[in-house]
Order: C-alpha cells, then sequence, then structure tokens
C-alpha cells in the first residue's frame, strides 16, 4: 500500500504545483460560478418535482421511490461508463507509464496506484451532481441526520464497484484482443458502451413511468412501479440503503451499506488479483503499434487533392491521415453517432400528428427549435474534433512553425479541413428532421441556409479558440475542450446561435402571420426584416472571421514571447 | 549565410539568450558548442523561425526572419534536437509531406528520396508508420527530410545524439560533402571530437553570451593554452573545470 501512495505522490505534487496563479484563480472562479449555478439547477429541479409527487395523493412515494431508483441506475451506468475510459487511459496509455513500469514496484501495486487515481478521476464529478439530487429528498422527505450519513456510505462503495468492475473489464478486454488489434480497442470499448447504454434503457423501463394506458387499471400500474427492483445490481442496494434510511429504518439501511461495501472489498481483491497476474502482460501488449501491419497503399490522397499548392495538400492529406489512423477519435465518432442517432429517433417518434394544437405556428417554433438542436449537436461535434485539432499537433507542432507557410494559412486549411464534413453533416441532420417534422418549403429553405451560415461560423469559432487555447502537453488533446478556452468557446457558439435564431424568429412569425390575414406587408415591417436577416448575416460573418484572427494572435504570441 | 544582431531571448527573468552576434558566411560549417542549459537550442529555434526573439535579429541570406518568415524558412532546413514528428503517417509520406511543403518537384523528389533513404538506411522501413520506428530511425528520417529541398542552410540541434557509430559516420561526411558543394551548417553539439574534427568555425556559448569564436587554434590561443585539445580550451573557456 504505501509504494502504491508514493506512486499517486507525483500528481499530488503536480497538481499542488500549478499553484494559484491570478489568471487561473479568475478561471477557477468562473468554472466554480458554472458549477454551483448546475449544481443549484438540478437541486431545484429535482426539489420541484419531489414537491409535486408529494402533492399526488396515494402514489406520490412511489414515484418518489420510482425516481430514486431510476437515479441511482444511471447513476451506477454513468460510473461504469466513465471508469471504463479513465481506466483504460490510466493503466494503459498515460505517459509516465514507461517510467512506472521500470522501477522496482510490482504490477498490482502500479495497478493499484492507478486504479485509485481514475476511481477518483471518473467518479468525483458524477458524485458532485448527484448530491444535490439526495438532498433534495431528504429535505422533502423531512429526513433525519442519517440518512445523510447514509448518501456518503452508500455512494462510497457504488463508485468502488463500478470502478473496480471497470478495471477489471479493461483489464480482461486488453488480454483477450490479440496483440495486432490493440488499438481497435476503441472499437471493442464503442461497443460495450452501446450495450451498457441499451441495458441501462432496458432495465429502467421509462415507458411505464409515463405510459398508464398499457395498464388495465391504476391498481396494476401501481404494482408495476413498485415492484422490487433486480437484487443483483449494487445500484439496488444503494436504493434499498437510502430508502431505509428515509423512512428512518437504520438497521436495514446498514445491512444494503455492508452488503455494498462486501461486494466493492471482494471487487478490489478480486482486481488485485487479476491485476498481479495480467496486468503487466497487458501493458507490454498494449505498447505494440500497429506499424508492422500496415499495408502500403498507392497515393489515392495525394491525387485527389492534386489541385490545391504544395503546402496547402501537405497538410491536407497529412490531417486526413492522421485523423483516419487514430483509434482515439473513432470512439469518439461512436459517441457522436449515438447522440445523432438518439437525436433523430426522438423526432420519429414524436406525436405531432395527435397534437391538439396542429397550427402553422407550433410547426414552425418546433422547426427553429429544431435548428437550435441541430446547431447544438455541431457544437457537440466541433467542440469533441475541430476544438482540438490544434493541441493534437502536441510536440510536432515544431514543424507547422519552421515550415515556410504563415501560421494564418495554417489555421484556415484546419478550418476547411473540418468545415466540409461538419457542414455536410449539419445539412443532412437538418435536412431528415425537417422532412419529419414535416416543416413547410420556406422554413425548410430557411434552414438550410441558415445552418449553411452557422456551421463556418462554428467551426471558425472551434479553430480559433482553440488555437487561441492550445495545450500542446496534453495527454488527451480532446479533453483540452474541458478547460477554460473550451468552455469560452461553448459560450460563444451558444450566445451566436441564440442571436441569429432571435433575429430570424422575428421576422418569420410575421411574415406568417400576414400570410394568414392575408394582408401585404407594410413597408416599415419589410425594412425590419431586411434589417434583421442582414444583421444575422453579418453576425456570422463576424464570428467566421474574428475568432480566426484572434486564435492567430495569441497563438503567435504563445511563441513569440 | 546567417547573422545574428543583438540577439536576445528571455523567459521570465531568465536569460536564454543574451545580446548575441554572430555571422556564419556561406559554405561554412559553424560548430556552436556550450554547458547544458547555455542557450543553444533557444538560439537555434531563433534561427529556424520557431522563436520569436525578444530584442535584436536573425537574418538569413540577406531576408529578415522577422519580416519574411516564410521566404527566410524555406532557405533552412531544420533537424531540432528531438525528433516530434507525425507518428500517423509512414516514414514515405512524411517525406512526400515535407516536399510538397516546400515544393518540390514531383521528379526532383523521385530521385532525392530514393538515394536519400538509401543514404540513411532507410528504404526497407520507408512504408511504416512512424510510431513504430526507433529514436535512431526518426532522428534520420528527420534529417532525411531536411536535406530533401536542398537547403541553402542546414541548423542541426545535436545531430548525433542517438546515432550509431556508422550513422555518425555516414552524418560526418555528409556535411562535410555538403559544405564542399557550398551548402552553410550551423550544427550545436555536446562531442567535441566531432566539431574539433567537422567545424571549420567554432562559438562557444555560456550563461546566454557568445564567449569565444574562431577556429580550433584561435580558441586555443583565447584560452591561452599550447598543445590541448578542444575540450580542455572548452573547459577553460566555461570554467568548468573549477568544479571538476
Ligand atoms: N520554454 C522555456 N521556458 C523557460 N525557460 C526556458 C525555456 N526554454 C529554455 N529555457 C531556459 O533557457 C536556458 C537555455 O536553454 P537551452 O535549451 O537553449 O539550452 P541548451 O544550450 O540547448 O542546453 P542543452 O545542452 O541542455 O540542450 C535554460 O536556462 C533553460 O532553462
Ligand atoms: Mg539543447
Amino acid at each position: 500500500m504505501k509504494q502504491a501512495v508514493i506512486l499517486l505522490n507525483p500528481r499530488l505534487l503536480s497538481f499542488r504545483n500549478k499553484g494559484f496563479a491570478k489568471d487561473r484563480s479568475i478561471r477557477l472562479i468562473i468554472f466554480a460560478g458554472i458549477g454551483i449555478s448546475f449544481w443549484a439547477g438540478i437541486f431545484a429541479i429535482c426539489y420541484r418535482v419531489l414537491m409535486y409527487f408529494q402533492r399526488v395523493e396515494g402514489i406520490g412515494n412511489i414515484l418518489a421511490y420510482k425516481l430514486l431508483s431510476m437515479v441511482l441506475l444511471i447513476f451506477f451506468s454513468l460510473l461504469i461508463f466513465s471508469s471504463i475510459l479513465t481506466s483504460l487511459s490510466n493503466l494503459y496509455m498515460s505517459k509516465d507509464l514507461t517510467l512506472v513500469h521500470s522501477l522496482p514496484v510490482p504490477g498490482e501495486k502500479i495497478f493499484l496506484a492507478k486504479w485509485i487515481e481514475s476511481t477518483i478521476d471518473s467518479s468525483w464529478m458524477v458524485v458532485v451532481y448527484a448530491i444535490p439530487v439526495f438532498i433534495s429528498y431528504g429535505i422533502v422527505f423531512k429526513a433525519g441526520p442519517f440518512f445523510y450519513i447514509d448518501i456518503a456510505l452508500t455512494l462510497f462503495p457504488l463508485c468502488i464497484i463500478a470502478s473496480a468492475l471497470s478495471s477489471i473489464m479493461v483489464l480482461v478486454i486488453v488480454i483477450i484482443l490479440p496483440a495486432s488489434r490493440i488499438r481497435s480497442i476503441f472499437v471493442f470499448l464503442g461497443l460495450v458502451l452501446l450495450v451498457i447504454l441499451y441495458t441501462t434503457f432496458r432495465l429502467l423501463r421509462p415507458e411505464r413511468l409515463v405510459n398508464t394506458e398499457n395498464f388495465a387499471s391504476l391498481l396494476s400500474y401501481l404494482n408495476n412501479l413498485s415492484a422490487p427492483s433486480y437484487p443483483l445490481l449494487p445500484s439496488t442496494w444503494a436504493f434499498d440503503s437510502l430508502k431505509a434510511a428515509l423512512i428512518g429504518d437504520a438497521s436495514c439501511s446498514l445491512f444494503n451499506v455492508a452488503l455494498s461495501m462486501s461486494c466493492a472489498a471482494f471487487l478490489i481483491f478480486s482486481s488485485i488479483l487479476i491485476a498481479r497476474a495480467i496486468y503487466f502482460k497487458g501493458f507490454s501488449k498494449s505498447q505494440a503499434s500497429m506499424a508492422r501491419l500496415f499495408q502500403h497503399k498507392k497515393e489515392r490522397l495525394d491525387k485527389l487533392f492534386s489541385f490545391l499548392s504544395g503546402p496547402t495538400k501537405s497538410f491536407v492529406v497529412k490531417e486526413i491521415k492522421t485523423f483516419l489512423r487514430d483509434q482515439a477519435q473513432w470512439s469518439q465518432i461512436f459517441l457522436i453517432g449515438a447522440l445523432i442517432v438518439i437525436y433523430t429517433y426522438n423526432f420519429s417518434v414524436l406525436p405531432i400528428e395527435q397534437s391538439p394544437i396542429k397550427s402553422v405556428y407550433l410547426q414552425n417554433l418546433l422547426s427553429f427549435l429544431n435548428v437550435a438542436l441541430a446547431a447544438f449537436v455541431l457544437i457537440s461535434v466541433t467542440a469533441r474534433f475541430a476544438f482540438p485539432s490544434i493541441s493534437i499537433e502536441g510536440s510536432s507542432f515544431w514543424i507547422v512553425r519552421s515550415a515556410p507557410i504563415p501560421l494564418r494559412t495554417f489555421l484556415w486549411i484546419k478550418f476547411f479541413i473540418y468545415l466540409f464534413p461538419l457542414l455536410i453533416l449539419s445539412e443532412i441532420l437538418i435536412v431528415v428532421t425537417n422532412l419529419l417534422l414535416n416543416v413547410t418549403p420556406f422554413m425548410m429553405y430557411l434552414s438550410i441556409i441558415t445552418l449553411f451560415f452557422l456551421t463556418p461560423g462554428v467551426v471558425s469559432l472551434g479553430i480559433g479558440l482553440g488555437a487561441a487555447y492550445p495545450d500542446f502537453n496534453s495527454e488527451n488533446p480532446a479533453h483540452t475542450v474541458a478547460g477554460f478556452g473550451g468552455l469560452v468557446f461553448m459560450i460563444i457558439s451558444a450566445a451566436y446561435i441564440g442571436a441569429v435564431i432571435v433575429l430570424e424568429a422575428g421576422p418569420v412569425y410575421t411574415i406568417f402571420m400576414s400570410g394568414i390575414r392575408n394582408e401585404n406587408l407594410s413597408c416599415f415591417q419589410l425594412l425590419w426584416i431586411i434589417g434583421s436577416f442582414f444583421t444575422a448575416f453579418l453576425i456570422s460573418m463576424l464570428a467566421i472571421i474574428l475568432p480566426m484572427r484572434f486564435g492567430e494572435k495569441r497563438l503567435m504570441r504563445g511563441f513569440f514571447r | 549565410m546567417i547573422d545574428l544582431i543583438n540577439l536576445s531571448k528571455h523567459f521570465g527573468n531568465i536569460k536564454a539568450v543574451d545580446i548575441l552576434n554572430l555571422s556564419v558566411s556561406s559554405g561554412e560549417l559553424f560548430g556552436f558548442i556550450g554547458p547544458n542549459g547555455a542557450g543553444k537550442t533557444t538560439t537555434i529555434q531563433m534561427i529556424g523561425g520557431l522563436l520569436a526573439p525578444t530584442e535584436g535579429s536573425v537574418i538569413i541570406d540577406g531576408i529578415d526572419m522577422a519580416k519574411e518568415p516564410e521566404k527566410a524558412k524555406k532557405k533552412i532546413g531544420l533537424i531540432p534536437d528531438r525528433p516530434f514528428l507525425y507518428e500517423k503517417l509512414t516514414g514515405m509520406e512524411f517525406l512526400k509531406f515535407t516536399a510538397d511543403l516546400y515544393e518540390v518537384s514531383e521528379e526532383a523528389f523521385l530521385e532525392n528520396t530514393e538515394k536519400i533513404l538509401n543514404m540513411f538506411s532507410l528504404i526497407d522501413r520507408a512504408h511504416e508508420l512512424i510510431e513504430s520506428y526507433s529514436h535512431g530511425m526518426k532522428q534520420r528520417l528527420i534529417m532525411s527530410a531536411a536535406l530533401l529541398h536542398e537547403p541553402l542552410l542546414i541548423v542541426v540541434d545535436e545531430p548525433m545524439v542517438g546515432l550509431d557509430p556508422r550513422g555518425i559516420k555516414m552524418v560526418k561526411n555528409l556535411f562535410r560533402s555538403l559544405v564542399a558543394k557550398g551548402t552553410t551548417i550551423f550544427m550545436s553539439t555536446h562531442t567535441l571530437r566531432l566539431a574539433e574534427d567537422v567545424c571549420d568555425r567554432i562559438g562557444i556559448i555560456n550563461n546566454g553570451k557568445l564567449i569565444a569564436t574562431g577556429t580550433i587554434n584561435e580558441l586555443k590561443h583565447t584560452a591561452q593554452i599550447g598543445e590541448a585539445d578542444l575540450e580542455e580550451v572548452f573547459f577553460q573557456l566555461t570554467e568548468e573545470e573549477i568544479s571538476l
């Protein structure tokens, strides 16, 4: 144990050495502010929902308990989800591993240190945001102090169980994948994650909560809701313990805590035993590169882009090849793909046809909402791929700096590389969802044009701010978006999209109303409409140009201190 | 070929390079030596346009690096001390990348790569991903890439780190033959034997200041040492022998 603690020291020290420089404390304040408002928001929503349940005669408590068990199940799957990713990177990919493995420390100790690290990494955020939910339960149910102690007692083993299970899973996956395929591990993990997603949904059976028609009577509905959940799931133990604590049954509550704790202890010991047997073996395996199996192909990309000038072509080809060969990127594509599928699926099941207020107005509203949602997907994809694309140059950035092309050209190359696929993606997304929504042709054209201008703006914000706040030393560049620059990117892009939509929605409403009333637009209205659209256009142009300038300036300064 | 005028670089309150004045003429092989942290890499990065000086200027073949960086950079082949490359490209693809970047014609590319890859014994591994290369192989690849566009000026930071004896010998001969053809080479190194063997002129830098320049004999004279080798001169001038 002592050795494992020593191994954790460097991490603690570097955390401390970051110090509290001035701009750091400003960032800290901004982050804390946003974090706290999220926290408060979750608390407020949860509190209101629970108060509402309390007012429902008879079944209020049942609903509240059902919700609690769902929350715990989601919480548990989120924990597993994030632990798999963190333990994979901490155990097999982090840069200090070659050093650590050369130290006179047995493999399972290294495993233990890395495991503790990933447990904390993967669970702290989930725990922080789960706490307001539990506190609102405590307040609404007027629980005694024991309940609040019990929150800690149940969450702690739940995190341990999730993290130990994930690390065992990762240990085994790395061993069973053949060495040549080890780099495809992300594809494999993508599948695992989808399975987790699916199982969670199946276990939740959310439709039963809303869909009362399927039950013959209220009684069977209630029976169904209060039916015992899966007794072997760790989240069920946490639920049973918390529920008992809410009604003051301490002994039942502690029994379930003991159950969780013993399971956690068992899993920790098993994972250490497994690690002793296979961790080092797996680590050596994971170091092999797929290079030797690499097939040399004729330069098709080179031909494809031969119309570009030399320097531009060289970067375009390099960027595409690097992207396609980087397996880590593929795991991201899986997640994004899942996001998009869920998004469009929601539209296909939306019961618009049955809506009582079936009006042009509602459809308009929905299609604007749709533009906003598609833009949200666009922002998240940009955040995942375009924003880190400067940081991803990493230590090889000297090649760009010594190359005989201006930094500006380099940034614009990056811009266009990400613009085209994102433009295609967002246009397909908007057209498909608009077809599902059955919008008017006018709205269809308007949203297509809007996204045509929004996409370059958002991509420029992503590249520009990614260049302004790069992190060339990052172990995982995709995570740079979680930093200050990423935050700025999210806020500004959201504001930009919001502004454009507001500027368009007003005129569109006027046009529709005049269409319905069969009136012509007045001269003043016409001017206002044109002005509004023009302003939206102007903002878009600024959003394309300014961030790139800003990024170029800041990136220059980073090197030219 | 290179003119460094009052060149200074400060990192916070560290003066990594402090008012350095130096000229290297065409066709010269200039050796740059000095203790760890003396400012060699910093100087080289400024010559290559990776870093902007805090003060002073870098003139490459009459072109000011600050004013026309692209034009100046085109004349340089830079070989940094650590071989960070695009790991997901193959060696050949990286060479093609460099060739496109410096606008080397297709014919010249085909002709030169074959020759260079053979010279650096990389020809068998050219179609493998760089991430599978050994340290020395990456170093060889960077050198190949820097030579590909036939630069007027080659700037090398510690060329021999990671190379095997055969590689070292080959690079030595290569440098001499390039210089004979008129290429200028600016090279920092810790291998004093190498500096003594191949360099026309040597500069010694310590604490960011250029403390001596000249041929080996001139340096010996400066250090007031008769029959010593460069090592003695180095210790004498950098006053390192006190701590020994
Ligand atoms: N990015 C940086 N930030 C702060 N200080 C730096 C940075 N790069 C170099 N320095 C400092 O500048 C000084 C000169 O460093 P430089 O790398 O040029 O030395 P060097 O002569 O190349 O040494 P070596 O022989 O070890 O390669 C050192 O004191 C170093 O600490
Ligand atoms: Mg150096």
